[in-house]
């Protein structure tokens, strides 16, 4: 034993401090969360100074942030800005913890529905109302931002969740206008793909995109805006009329997409779209940077499916608004987190941003530049319905619904698929 | 027999890695108009950038400094206690191992709000050295599996013998088990290494300063929401393979030293 | 007896760190297993076994990707276990190809899952793919029923060579004499494999299988890389459906699915363990 490794004392010492970490870790818990690191005492009023957390998961946008931040450091010298970048799928579920603990984001994105509630109910937004700020924005885009009567946060990016089209070749093939009604709509398909032309191109393997068209495939279905959010309430189903109507629509889609399109994923299903053989990508306007990315020089447009007759199409598309901006209320540099959420609502910072990413914005008075988000603006004044998609707060219930019109797709009957949904939506009501 | 089909394998797992390598040398749209194709217009703009990157650099010397000090501390802590599990009586030994081998079932994320809470408190998050420890802890479970598997496989009469010459268990340990062990003790370094080097939870939950960032981490720069920007993150990942390789060609060469130690013995 | 005393000492540093920084904090995540905590709230609520019964009861999701998990684990251990002892047992001998070649199996295991599946998308694609550009016909990961065997094959691909280190390191731990002593006793290949290699091999074997079983419990990245994010149910096993319930903010109840999924690989690992020992004739 003389010769062990390990003496007495310093067992007693490992014992103490492994003691202490017990002692510590013992009160995690609810309401034992990790402290706060700034006080929040200094308000908006704080110094512009010291180094800002920017947290967000759009890595794509990293360069033209930095310009961005370039351009607003020359304002306020005294402050740095830091993007704390996390992958968009890592943001939902890690993003909510490290803010709360005031760690990362000063300055924070959020997105759309859930995660904004979850953020809200953890008390991090800090309240905007009254700002002069929230005057940069067109106020009906910024509504997914307000909770409670307040402005917590405000959305930034607008952006057209409908298929993207390709003129050039729809026109080559005789289609310049395309049809405002269901049977047009098929005829339009059929005929593309009687000139060996692939109509849709649709990423069903991955589910964040490819759920996008059930957006416009139920805007004009639905019997009510926030049919969605009805569903999760329980007062509508998916094994109503409606949605049946839908899935069963799905279903003479189904000749239109790429082959296997249930097995696509969406690099696949977008290299069909930028080399030209296929005239729709039924994902977002959000694809045009990735598609040009990849070496498409054409013209690009937008265009939702009707899935009514015609004359009866309450909307034409879909758009969305996400990217909240928010302060955090637990950050102690609350002052330059609220100059720079400023800084980013300037119509010419918010100009650079747009144009650089090729996205909307949600601020007023901005002019866009890029060639696809003019091609998109007239967009920005038509009938669009706000993505009934993000209605759903409950994860598993969006997937279970937009699932059912995956698998119809991929040779289920629609009722059988709607029926599995509805058990899975009453399950995790 | 075993040339065709070694060749065959050989193949299965070449073809994809060469998507990998060859994709660090094109450009995106070259990389999806062919993923499997050889680059027709190679380009080392990937790794200009990757290499050129002091940040990147910086991600680099801390995924490495990292290992160095995580996998020897797991590997030193995991060999005592499966030194351990092969010596004690029958039932003290059974427990110590289900105590560790029950930590391979846990599944992460129920462990990690806790871990993040606990090491904040300690002043250990964003630091290297709570990365360090958070992986220590976490592939102890795994270490002591392999390694108490293997040294239970030890003939006792060999500690026995080594007792009846004066030696103390912790000669024993280190003159009979770790010699003897040396095959397993590679093999479990190159699961760590492995395991240490590509975590991503751990880092993304604990690390904010870019500055401490490690390498899956700074790899994830690439992946954007919509977009992602492949062949730079293949540069990535050959350049990350490459010291994985060379580490693990070094200890390739402890796999066979254990017929050495056992001639010994004999 | 007084030199275990001494024995006693080893592993406490390990047990020290293990017990307070997971231990600990698993005990106290799992503890919510009982409650509806959102993860966020200040406040919740005890439901008791709720959501247990709930698992149990009335959750197709949860029941799909148990289901999902099973055949996974099935096609996994058994591919991987055999691909890699096979392996193993043709590159054990050293030659400067057989290290080559070591050297090349073992590298798919140091890529970043995220490499992984970007690769394993494209040899899957109906379109662009490597099999749709060979002939193979079909949706691969877009077919219900199959999807999560695509999966498997790629895992297989991934981790085998991780396997087939352990395998080598357990036939180099077999001492040279017992093979030397069967080849003067004129014993062939085959019987030298059946008689010496293999039954020396049981304690490594039995690790590669729990330790693959494991793998298949966890392989969540890959999973998430390959389906997306929350993945759909054809591929939804265990630990990503344990993942979506934590990104949905339902940390009680995806602590009760992690106290299921733990109990499955108790069960599992018991069963192969009893397997085993039938099949060794005990």
């Amino acid at each position: 034993m003389s010769n062990h490794v390990f003496s007495r004392r310093g067992l007693l010492k490992a014992a103490g401090l492994t003691g202490g970490a017990v002692a510590l870790a013992a009160c995690a818990g609810p309401g034992g969360e990790a402290a706060p690191r700034g006080s929040g005492a200094a308000g908006f009023d704080g110094p512009v100074e010291g180094e800002l957390s920017f947290a967000h998961w759009r890595a794509e946008d990293k360069e033209v942030f930095d310009q961005v931040i370039a351009s607003f450091t020359r304002k306020h010298p005294k402050v740095t800005v830091r993007q704390d970048i996390s992958a968009s799928a890592d943001y939902q579920s890690t993003a909510l913890t490290k803010i709360r603990g005031g760690g990362v984001g000063d300055a924070f994105t959020a997105f759309r529905g859930a995660q904004f509630a979850n953020i809200a109910s953890a008390g991090v937004w800090s309240d905007l109302t009254g700002q002069s700020l929230v005057d940069a924005y067109e106020p009906a885009l910024i509504t997914a931002g307000a909770g409670g009567g307040k402005q917590l946060g405000l959305p930034y990016q607008l952006v057209f969740n409908m298929p993207v089209t390709n003129p050039d070749l729809l026109a080559t093939h005789g289609y310049a206008n395309l049809p405002q009604d269901w049977d047009g709509f098929l005829g339009v398909l059929d005929g593309l793909r009687s000139k060996g032309v692939t109509p849709i191109a649709w990423p069903g393997g991955d589910s964040g995109n490819g759920g996008q068209l059930i957006n416009s495939m139920v805007m004009n279905n639905a019997p009510a805006d926030d049919a969605f959010a009805r569903v999760e309430a329980g007062t509508l189903k998916v094994t109503d009329d409606w949605f049946l109507t839908t899935l069963r629509q799905y279903e003479q889609l189904k000749p239109y997409f790429q082959d296997g399109a249930t097995g696509s994923a969406n690099e696949a299903a977008m290299q069909l779209f930028a080399t030209g053989k296929a005239a729709f990508l039924a994902t977002g306007s959000y694809a045009a940077g990735p598609v040009r990315k990849l070496g498409a020089r054409f013209p690009l447009g937008l265009y939702a499916p009707i899935t009514v007759a015609a004359g009866q199409a309450r909307y034409e598309g879909i758009f969305n608004a996400t990217f909240i901006l928010g302060v955090n209320a637990n950050s102690s540099k609350r002052g330059a987190a609220l100059a720079w959420l400023q800084h980013l609502s300037d119509p010419a910072v918010a100009g650079v941003y747009a144009n650089g990413t090729s996205q909307h914005v949600t601020v007023k008075g901005v002019e866009y530049t890029n060639a696809d988000l003019k091609a998109f603006a007239p967009w920005l004044t038509r009938k669009t319905l706000l993505a009934p998609r993000f209605q759903f707060n409950n994860l598993d219930i969006r997937t279970a619904v937009e699932e059912a019109a995956v698998k119809v797709v991929g040779g289920t009957k629609p009722e059988e698929a709607a029926e599995a949904a509805q058990r899975v939506v009453d399950q995790k009501r | 027999m075993r040339r065709p089909l070694l060749a065959l394998y050989a193949l299965l797992i070449t073809v994809p890695l060469l998507v990998v390598l060859f994709g660090s040398f094109k450009t995106t749209p070259d990389l999806f108009a062919s993923p499997f194709g050889p680059p027709l217009s190679p380009t080392l703009a990937n790794y200009r950038e990757i290499l050129g990157d002091a940040g990147l650099l910086r991600v680099f010397g801390n995924s490495v400094l990292v290992v160095l000090v995580s996998v020897p501390a797991t590997l030193l802590l995991a060999s005592l206690v499966g030194y351990a599990v092969a010596r004690l009586p029958r039932w003290p030994s059974r427990v110590l191992f289900a105590v560790f081998a029950a930590g391979l079932a846990v599944p992460a994320q129920a462990m990690m709000i806790p871990q993040y809470v606990q090491f904040d408190r300690l002043g250990l998050r964003d630091s290297l050295a709570g990365l360090m420890l958070i992986n220590v802890v976490v592939t102890l479970p795994v270490a002591v599996f392999i390694l108490s598997g293997f040294m239970r496989t030890l003939p006792r009469e060999l500690f026995e013998a080594a007792a009846l010459d004066g030696a103390g268990s912790w000669a024993a340990y280190r003159r009979v088990a770790v010699p003897l062990s040396l095959p397993s003790l590679a093999a479990t370094a190159i699961f760590l290494l492995v395991m240490h080097w590509n975590d991503l939870l751990y880092p993304l939950l604990f690390i904010d300063d870019p500055a401490r960032r490690t390498l899956p981490l700074a790899l994830l720069d690439f992946s954007g929401e919509y977009l992602t920007d492949y062949p730079l993150l293949f540069t990535g990942v050959v350049v990350a393979s490459v010291p994985m390789v060379l580490l693990y060609a070094f200890l390739q060469r402890w796999f066979v030293a254990g017929i050495t130690a056992g001639a010994v013995k004999g | 007896m007084r030199r275990t005393w001494g024995l006693y000492l080893f592993p406490i540093p390990a047990l020290a760190l293990y017990l307070a920084f997971f231990v600990l904090p698993a005990a106290q995540g799992l503890q919510y297993a009982t409650t509806d905590w959102d993860g966020f709230s200040p406040g919740f609520n005890r439901v008791g076994a709720d959501n247990l019964v709930r698992i149990a009861t009335d959750d197709d999701q949860f029941a799909n990707a148990l289901g999902n998990n099973l055949t996974f684990l099935l096609a996994v251990v058994s591919g991987q276990t055999v691909l890699a002892l096979g392996l193993a047992v043709l590159l054990a001998a050293r030659s400067r190809g057989s290290t080559a070649l070591r050297a090349l199996f073992f590298l798919p295991t140091v890529l970043s899952s995220i490499s992984v599946a970007f690769v394993w998308r494209f040899v899957y694609d109906p379109n662009l793919g490597l099999l749709h550009s060979l002939g193979v016909p079909g949706t691969f990961l877009g077919d219900e029923d199959t999807a999560i065997l695509w999966v498997a094959v790629a895992q297989v691909w991934f981790h085998a060579g991780q396997m087939m280190v352990i395998f080598i390191a357990g036939i180099n731990q077999i001492p040279a004499e017992l093979h030397e002593a069967a080849h003067v006793d004129g014993a062939g290949r085959w019987q030298r494999f059946r008689f010496v290699t293999w039954p020396m091999l049981a304690p490594a074997t039995a690790l590669v299988v729990a330790y693959t079983t494991i793998q298949s419990f966890k392989a969540f990245d890959l999973i998430l890389g390959l389906a997306g994010n929350p993945p759909r149910s054809s591929l939804d096993i265990l630990s990503t459906r344990i993942y979506t319930t934590f990104a949905n903010s339902q940390l009680g109840y995806a602590a009760a699915e992690s106290v299921v999924f733990m109990v499955a690989i108790g069960v599992v690992t018991w069963l192969q363990g009893r397997a085993a020992r039938i099949g060794a004739g005990r």
